[in-house]
């Protein structure tokens, strides 16, 4: 695939431009990017695409080596490893809470203890998750205004 | 972040000991009056809280696993380090010169001390997390409220 690069104006807005032949797997992909980019996450459920706006997004998790978003309702899956989806929702208050979720920090409305020294977040929409202890400092590195790496 | 990272556990392993050592030497005066309370020790006494102490939270790391275990998996873990604790100072009381164990109820005051300072240290632990989440909880919502401020 041919790639191009040209800087334009500032009179000129910014875009990026995908021209295809047909829509392979590599076209989505670069699609889906530039979409997450922008704030939005391309995922299926029962074979219908749908465009998700991460701010809608509740936590991600890694079941079997596919992936699922959950909305406040809704769950869908994402052709993306659980790691390439945290490097894309880093600064988007996203954080790894466990070996195979992220939560939305912004859903959290409390924490609380679970046992064994980990905690548990409970969300807006009633759901709880669990945060593994190894990551709470990635936790406090964020809320004291930090990346969590 | 790694030296973060490994500070956590640390502090947590530090808390847990300090927590024991003050446990065991309350039981030890307490099990010491009721049980043996004519005998004279000598300096080395001291060293039997940090030791025993040592003992505990070697047994915790031992049964420690990163891995997110379920209830059930929590509780076999958590009976099994009890019987590490346990086995292991019973022994050392056995083979010790200094512990009467000859006496009736000198091993079961301990083997019921130990779980009194199992149980104690647990609930304690469990107490400062609940503190530790308090904060953490009161973190997320400035957190929350800082971004939705700075968006207007």
């Amino acid at each position: 695939m041919k790639l191009e690069v040209r800087k334009v104006p500032e009179s000129e807005p910014e875009m990026v431009e995908i021209r295809y032949h047909w829509i392979t797997d590599e076209v989505q992909e670069l699609i889906s990017f530039v979409k997450s980019r922008q704030g939005q996450l391309t995922a299926s459920r029962d074979g219908q695409r749908f465009e998700i706006p991460v701010m809608d997004l509740f936590y991600a998790e890694s079941v079997d080596d596919q992936v699922f978003l959950y909305t406040a309702h809704d769950s869908f899956e994402i052709r993306m490893k659980l790691y390439e989806l945290e490097e894309l929702l880093r600064n988007r208050h996203f954080l790894r809470a466990s070996k195979s979720m992220l939560v939305n920090l912004m859903k959290i409305t409390s924490i609380r203890p679970a046992l064994n020294g980990r905690f548990t977040a409970i969300l807006k929409n009633g759901e709880e998750v669990i945060i593994s202890r190894k990551y709470v400092p990635g936790l406090k590195q964020i809320l004291k205004g930090g990346d969590s790496e | 972040m790694i030296r973060e990272k490994l500070k956590e556990p640390l502090i947590r392993i530090v808390r847990l000991y300090t927590l024991q050592v003050t446990l065991i030497s309350v039981l030890l005066i307490i099990l010491g009056k009721l049980l043996d309370s004519s005998r004279v020790f000598s300096y080395e006494a001291f060293f039997s809280p940090l030791l025993y102490a040592l003992i505990g939270t070697l047994a915790t790391l031992i049964t420690h696993t990163d891995k997110e275990i379920s209830m059930k998996g929590l509780i076999i873990r958590k009976v099994v380090t009890l019987l590490l604790v346990e086995a292991a100072i019973i022994f050392i009381a056995v083979r010790s010169d200094t512990i009467p164990t000859e006496q009736k109820w000198v091993i079961p005051g301990i083997a019921i001390g130990i779980i009194v300072v199992f149980l104690l240290s647990n609930i304690i632990m469990y107490f400062s997390d609940k503190k530790e989440a308090r904060k953490l909880s009161a973190d997320i919502v400035r957190y929350q409220r800082e971004y939705l401020k700075g968006k207007q």
